[in-house]
């Protein structure tokens, strides 16, 4: 269909291609023409009329957003009457939007801030809007030269602005009804919160049924505000500012890898952050986190300025020469065994490689993790099965799968831009969506079908999927033989996986599994996500496993859309493993107890390495309550921490003899340290990021915090080792670091950072002082980073693993499934297990915002769902008032009890909104509110009368 | 002729000597019947049949046209001659069933005219001022027949087209016999119909729609709902020829909720041409299926745009489409698709039964057929008119229509729905044809023709036209949303008599823009109303903008474009409401 073609512009001869609409054909070859309604990440809109030419055989003076381009057009942009339409088009445009200082003839005398006392109603001023300056209306204004005397009467609006939602601030007076927002929040997000209400000169934007944004299905991802051209929707915070300089980074808050722009003002202060429109990872989206969750880099007041070392009880500052000598001094005693080492995951590539060496060849310790390694099990069985513990494909393949499977998992807010390509195809109708989940996550909603099985038993509906799959015939007995060989064991394995068994063990009716099974072997290029929340830690490695077997027995490998996503939480744990920043592995998955690799390793480090495997960083904690391990040393981000996946933590650490924390903020965690020192954020440092598709993208310098003396991590662990005197740490800029972890770890081979920045990808644009969405002024050259394996300095990277064999194809012993049947302990105190959800739109339940300031608070009544039984056992009634308490006292809810038949035995279903979430991040005090999004976590529960 | 299909004729023409072997009762029960109350006539009717223990069949058919004689009581005793009594009410069933049903006599003094037969003193409804001139195609069997009833519209001729275009005929000869006749869509556009289904027979998708556009939202403009209500077969029957001819899957078809007769017509229709095996698998035996559903939509004026009902079908907000890519090859659900008007696809049956040379032989040359017209405003008669193109629009409103009914003169005949123009009255005598009309700058359009008397104030009722326009803009593109506007704004001011220098021309530069613009024809055509007033009635225009103080607003209900306009209307009594824009349903000295 894209065939290349010639067109003429304005006289001047374009080569382009056919898929393309005019408007974007001339933007390429550097021919402006001006649009508002038009956004180039978005599906032509053709209602603002900006962009209307003449086309030399076409009557009339079509947009170029709609117009398709054939070989030989010539076309003019600047005739009339196509310039008198445009000319109309913004008078009438100003007729209804403020444009005082706009159409000020001393316009040009004005500085910013200027106080002007003429007879311009405030809300009229151009200096009172927080869009002053990026605002593509002005800037279209000033761009079409044509006399701004308009004859007709111009009417503000007057609309109250609305406040009162968590993050945004939208000014309905300053909207030109381009509907950008309306379609983002459609056709990207698949979310349409946002809608057109009332119709003819009244339209304008609303949110669905005119409720708040919250109770609309809002994720606060700000895509509306990202292609917002005026300031009817800006970020609340820091909305007055204008930026003075910009740098693209990666966010820190998940795997996806968003690339983004980090805007910063002249206080040296990051104010915003816009998604990047053609990264390759989020392509012009982000989620509540990433973009409104870096504000605690600015804070000032918070952070650890400089280093404090702990004299008599009391932490006190110190120099930082005073504390990397204490530091040294103190380690140089806890080498072996009794010292460990916790690196946050959003650590970078740099820090985690140095972090290991640092470990295993200063300290002789294997005592080497990352606190949100809680659950290797998730990848251990892809480990085990394919070669490779990562994602198999890329993210926006999955926009390409007929079929994706979703397993336990929340994919919506803890990875979120992963389940845009599957919203979008889900929507578009070229995708069945299978969830299994106890709870109710956001997917459900789009799920095709949605198995809900009794919490934990995840993998015997798998192993039910995958036996369904081998009794139907409905294999793909080419793709098993060319990646597997011998399946007898796994076949014979699968006897104990009957229908009436998993039927039995996860409560799901049998023609929902045998459905699930068909669907997924025979729709097409099929996916599997997951994350296994749900599922304990004996049998996730289980679980992992047998999605390999269901990716591979369907022949769902090795091609864009057929795949399979683990999912872990935090932003570079594909990283931590990959740098061997993990107590099992060296750099590049040697285990450590392979001979051959330590040798290695030894050679190319210059000393020895400790010969046991490690401790995780539960079995870490555990051996400091033991009194095993005596020296800790935790680097980054206390917010890992918090998540009670590791249990209290105050008791292992008061067991420590020796603490050293390295962190951003102080926190909970440095109430134990020993010696305090000040981290940098990701913001303020250099190195690499591995997302979840195995993609290495570039950290790049935002900004430097001033009140603070907070070193990057990198530097700190090399400054403690060289005082240590350990050779092999003097060159530790994260671009030598990278080059030396390159050379032992054969999939970053071809990995370098300047290679990185070098193979960004540039955009042609017309001149800078064409007016044009802030996110394609912006995304001049995208790094698009490498996917490993990359072997060499000119071999690209590999969006799709195993397209003819496994990683580990020499290896034919593959451990098949196993039966792990769930133990339900009766826990007479807590009896149920709560499998809570999120989903906004509830019909039956009616719900209130109350808006006090800037909190939202939301009011109804909650359902407590349990099935008859499990209520006359515990004597509860239908419609009683009740109380339920978990088990780990941190959360009580106040509802009515509804008996529901298909709820399972012993579990309550309580739904969670998404939009409680929103609150409590907008109520933080926390200067790093974003980590506090609560988990949808399984949780034992107790009902009680009120 | 198929096997089924002269079984289906066999059967139709049984029925139809069973309903003249006894009384028939027929009485209009469309929208303008209802709304002069024939409800209550037909259940009357039906009591006092039931009660005098007589063996009559009472009906309830579509509509002559002739509103202003509303509630219309057609009966005919066998043997007996068929009589039309105008403005039955409730009150005069008792009389009539107690003499022309029991008695076969016709009660002359309360009837309209005679049908098919002569009666003393009683004229022929020929005869009739308002069905002087008419050719009843579209409208073939309006009033004669139970408009549900399969068998009836059978018996008059139905389906032979669709079973001869079935037996004897390919898709391609259809399309060439449809083009020959050069049929012209009815729906304002007037595009060849034979080429437009050419596009979609030339796209070569499985599924393909074809959809038959009701929304009709014209304010005086009432005959789509009349086809649909009073003969919904022959659209459905046209709608399947269509299909057949061009290859389309699936038709639509799609009304405006609320106009309820014609929904449930169809409906039923439907479902007795699915039982008869007329639409479904095998359509009278032969290889050919068509299905066809209903669409409902809320009150939208421009979903009628066919980009917008397309929306409108998927569910969405009847905003327009941009085009390309064109329906023809992306339509509703993204399936290639055809649009016609219900008027259109309700001559094809004729065409293809009687032939492209029959049809062209009516008519002007280059509009052949027949159009149908809908009077209203400041006319005696007012109602609907099935004319030959051909016929002066004097012919139209004056004879046919009886000129004003309090014998003041005709000021001007507005035209072609609320976008369409002005014909003041020394223009009446241009012929009625698709393209003679366009060159006058008053559009044919849907057929509405709102008669003004000389009392009527031009800029008034511009301001009117403008309002409504603005009103029922969708709001997508930028050209109309804000364009409309301002034009009612500035009409507002006119009217009020705070007009200023310069306003005519900024409503002109303003127009202009919007022509050249705008996403839609709405946006495109939305300066027209005031366009051809200033044509024909500048000077009243300029006559107001120099001091000649305020007029008497009609009001308008709709959202307003600006806080006078808003204000003005609240200071006009409520009352007055309605407007001009009613179909004027007058009924006529009882004698």
């Amino acid at each position: 269909m894209t065939d290349e073609i010639n067109i003429t512009i304005d006289g001047q001869k374009v080569r382009t291609t056919s898929d393309k609409v005019l408007v974007q054909a001339a933007s390429d070859a550097g021919i402006y023409i001006p649009y508002l309604c038009y956004h180039p990440g978005m599906k032509p809109y053709g209602a603002c009329r900006m962009c209307v030419v003449e086309v030399e055989g076409v009557p009339g003076t079509p947009a170029s957003c709609t117009l398709p381009i054939r070989d030989g057009m010539v076309v003019h942009t600047n005739a009339n009457p196509a310039t008198e339409v445009r000319g109309t088009i913004l008078d009438l445009l100003l007729s209804e939007h403020p444009h005082g200082c706009l159409t000020c003839h001393r316009v040009d005398l004005c500085g910013p801030q200027d106080i002007c006392l003429r007879h311009v109603d405030v809300t009229d001023r151009c200096v009172t809007c927080p869009k002053n300056e990026r605002c593509e209306l002005k800037d279209t204004t000033r761009f079409h030269t044509q006399g701004l005397n308009s004859p007709l009467n111009y009417q503000y609006r007057e609309l109250q602005v609305e406040t009162k939602d968590p993050f945004y601030d939208r000014d309905y007076n300053l909207c030109i009804v381009c509907a950008r927002c309306v379609r983002a929040c459609d056709e990207l997000r698949g979310d349409v919160a946002l809608t057109l209400t009332e119709r003819a000169g009244q339209v304008l934007v609303g949110t669905s049924m005119g409720e708040s944004l919250l109770e609309a299905g809002c994720e606060f991802c700000g895509a509306c505000i990202d292609v917002c051209p005026v300031g009817a929707l800006v970020e609340s915070d820091f909305k007055w500012e204008t930026p003075v300089r910009v740098e693209k980074s990666v966010c820190q808050e998940c795997p996806v890898g968003c690339e983004m722009t980090y805007e910063v003002d002249k206080r040296g202060r990051v104010i915003r952050a816009i998604p990047e429109l053609n990264a390759p990872a989020n392509r012009g989206q982000a989620c509540f986190k990433g973009k409104f969750g870096f504000k605690q880099v600015n804070n000032d007041t918070q952070r650890t300025k400089t280093p404090l070392v702990r004299r008599e009880q009391v932490l006190e500052d110190a120099s930082w020469d005073d504390a990397i000598a204490i530091v040294a001094e103190r380690f140089a005693s806890y080498k072996g065994a009794q010292f460990g080492m916790l690196v946050s995951p959003r650590a970078t590539n740099e820090e985690m490689y140095l972090a290991q060496k640092f470990a295993r060849t200063v300290m002789n310790s294997n005592n080497i993790d990352s606190p949100s390694n809680t659950r290797p099990g998730v990848l251990d069985g892809l480990h085990q099965v394919l070669g490779y513990p990562a994602a198999t494909g890329s993210v926006w393949d999955l926009k390409e799968a007929a079929c994706v499977l979703v397993v336990s998992a929340n994919v919506t807010e803890e990875q979120n831009v992963l389940a845009l390509p599957i919203k979008q195809a889900v929507r578009a109708g070229t995708q069945q969506l299978i969830v299994i989940d106890s709870r109710e996550v956001e997917l459900t909603r789009f799920a095709t079908l949605w198995l809900r099985p009794y919490p934990g038993t995840d993998l015997a509906l798998l192993g039910g999927m995958l036996k369904v799959i081998w009794d139907e015939g409905l294999l793909d007995e080419a793709a098993l033989g060319q990646y597997l060989g011998d399946t007898t064991a796994l076949a014979a394995s699968l006897v104990s996986f009957t229908l009436d068994t998993v039927s039995a063990e996860t409560g799901v009716h049998r023609d929902q599994i045998v459905d699930a099974a068909r669907r997924f072997a025979t729709a097409g290029p099929a996916s599997i996500v997951y994350a296994l929340d749900n599922v304990s830690t004996e049998a996730q490695t289980v679980a992992s496993r047998a999605i390999a077997y269901l990716a591979v027995a369907t022949g769902n490998l090795g091609k864009p859309g057929a795949g399979v996503y683990p999912l872990r939480p935090g932003a570079n744990d594909q990283g931590a493993w990959d740098m061997g920043m993990e107590p099992r592995y060296l750099p590049g998955y040697h285990p450590v107890d392979d001979l051959d690799a330590r040798r290695r390793f030894e050679e190319a480090w210059g000393s020895e390495l400790p010969v046991l495997p490690g401790l995780n960083a539960k079995a870490m904690l555990e051996a400091a309550r033991a009194g095993a391990l005596k020296a800790l040393f935790v680097v980054g981000d206390h917010a890992a921490y918090h998540d009670g996946t590791l249990g209290d933590l105050s008791d292992a650490l008061e067991s420590l003899d020796f603490l050293v924390v390295s962190d951003v903020f102080l926190s909970p965690l440095s109430e134990h340290a020993d010696v305090v020192l000040p981290a940098s954020t990701w913001l303020e440092k250099r190195g690499t990021y591995t997302s979840l598709e195995r993609r290495v993208q570039p950290l790049k310098q935002v900004f430097q915090a001033g009140s603070t003396t907070a070193s990057p991590d990198y530097h700190t662990i090399a400054r403690i080792a060289s005082h240590m005197g350990a050779a092999g740490f003097d060159n530790h800029a994260p671009e030598a670091v990278l080059a030396e972890a390159a050379g032992l770890i054969p999939a970053y081979a071809g990995i370098s950072y300047q290679r990185l920045l070098d193979e960004a990808v540039s955009t042609p644009r017309p001149s800078t002082d064409n007016p044009m969405p802030t996110q394609v002024m912006y995304s001049e050259q995208v790094s698009m980073g490498l996917q490993w394996p990359c072997p060499a300095s000119d071999a690209p990277g590999m969006p799709t693993l195993y397209g003819e064999r496994l990683a580990n194809a020499a290896n034919t012993v593959r451990p098949p499934l196993e039966w792990m049947g769930l133990e339900r302990d009766e826990d007479a105190e807590f009896p149920f297990l709560l499998a809570h959800g999120r989903v906004l739109a509830q019909p039956t339940h009616s719900l209130e915002v109350a808006k006090g300031g800037r909190l939202n608070r939301i009011e109804r009544e909650e359902c407590f769902l349990i099935s008859p039984g499990d209520a006359q056992r515990h004597g509860l009634e239908e419609g009683q008032a009740a109380r339920m308490v978990d088990k780990a006292g941190r959360k009580a809810w106040l509802g009515t009890v509804r008996l529901w038949e298909n709820a399972h035995i012993g579990v309550a279903n309580l739904t969670t909104l998404f939009g409680e979430l929103a609150v409590q991040v907008d109520g933080s005090e926390h200067p790093d509110p974003m980590n506090h999004v609560p988990r949808l976590e399984v949780v034992p529960v107790r009902i009680e009368h009120v | 002729m198929t096997y089924a299909f002269q079984h289906l004729q066999r059967e139709a023409t049984q029925r139809w000597q069973d309903l003249h072997a006894q009384t028939w009762v027929r009485i209009g029960t469309g929208l303008m019947g209802d709304a002069a109350g024939a409800r209550e006539t037909v259940a009357a009717m039906r009591y006092d049949v039931r009660h005098a223990g007589l063996s009559a069949t009472v009906s309830e058919v579509g509509t002559w046209g002739l509103c202003y004689a509303e509630p219309l009581v057609d009966i005919v005793t066998p043997g007996g001659p068929r009589v039309l009594y105008a403005n039955v009410g409730s009150d005069r069933v008792s009389e009539l069933v107690a003499t022309h049903v029991t008695t076969g006599q016709p009660k002359v003094e309360w009837a309209l005219a005679s049908v098919e037969s002569d009666v003393p003193g009683l004229p022929r409804v020929e005869n009739l001022p308002m069905m002087r001139y008419q050719v009843r195609i579209a409208l073939r069997n309006a009033g004669h027949i139970d408009p549900v009833e399969l068998l009836q519209y059978v018996a008059r001729g139905g389906y032979e087209g669709l079973d001869k275009a079935l037996s004897d005929m390919t898709g391609q000869d259809v399309l060439q016999e449809v083009k020959d006749a050069g049929l012209r869509g009815r729906g304002g556009a007037a595009f060849s119909t034979g080429t437009k289904w050419g596009f979609l027979a030339g796209n070569p998708a499985p599924q393909k729609y074809m959809l038959c556009n009701c929304e009709e939202g014209d304010p005086g403009a009432f005959n789509d709902k009349t086809v649909l209500e009073s003969d919904p077969f022959s659209l459905i029957e046209g709608c399947t020829i269509a299909g057949y001819a061009t290859g389309a899957s699936n038709g639509v078809v799609f009304v405006r909720h609320g106009h309820d007769a014609p929904i449930q017509r169809v409906r039923s229709a439907i479902r007795a041409a699915y039982a008869a095996g007329l639409l479904g698998a095998n359509i009278l035996g032969t290889d050919f299926s068509f299905d066809m559903e209903v669409s409902l939509v809320g009150e939208s004026y421009v979903a009628g745009e066919e980009t917008a009902l397309m929306e409108a079908i998927e569910g969405k907000r009847s905003m327009p489409r941009f085009r390309p890519p064109f329906p023809a090859a992306v339509g509703v659900w993204g399936k290639p698709s055809n649009i016609n008007n219900i008027k259109t696809l309700a001559y094809v049956p004729e065409i293809i039964r009687q032939g492209a040379e029959w049809f062209t032989g009516i008519g002007t040359e280059k509009s052949a057929g027949t159009a149908i017209a809908c009077l209203s405003g400041h006319i005696t008669y007012a109602g609907l008119v099935e004319v030959p193109f051909g016929v002066t629009m004097r012919q139209i409103v004056e004879e046919m229509g009886g000129g004003t009914p309090d014998g003041k003169a005709i000021k001007l005949v507005q035209t072609g729905g609320p976008l369409g123009g002005m014909l003041p009255s020394d223009a009446l005598d241009i012929v009625l044809d698709f393209d003679e009309m366009a060159k006058a700058g008053a559009m044919f359009g849907s057929g509405g023709l709102i008669v003004a008397d000389e009392t009527t104030s031009v800029v008034d009722l511009t301001r009117n036209l403008i309002a409504f326009d603005q009103m029922e803009s969708c709001g997508k593109c930028f050209p109309c949303r804000l364009g409309m506007g301002h034009l009612l704004e500035v009409m507002e001011r006119i009217c009020t008599g705070e007009g200023r220098p310069g306003d005519l021309e900024l409503m002109e530069h303003v127009g202009k823009d919007m022509r050249a613009g705008s996403l839609c024809g709405h946006g495109q055509l939305g300066f027209n109303p005031v366009a051809s007033a200033l044509k024909a009635f500048g000077d009243e225009f300029r006559a107001q903008m120099k001091g000649h103080g305020p007029i008497r607003i009609t009001p308008f209900v709709g959202p307003r474009s600006s806080r006078r306009g808003a204000q003005l209307e609240e200071e006009t009594p409520t009352s007055q409401v309605k407007g001009d824009f009613v179909a004027h349903i007058q009924p006529v000295a009882r004698p």
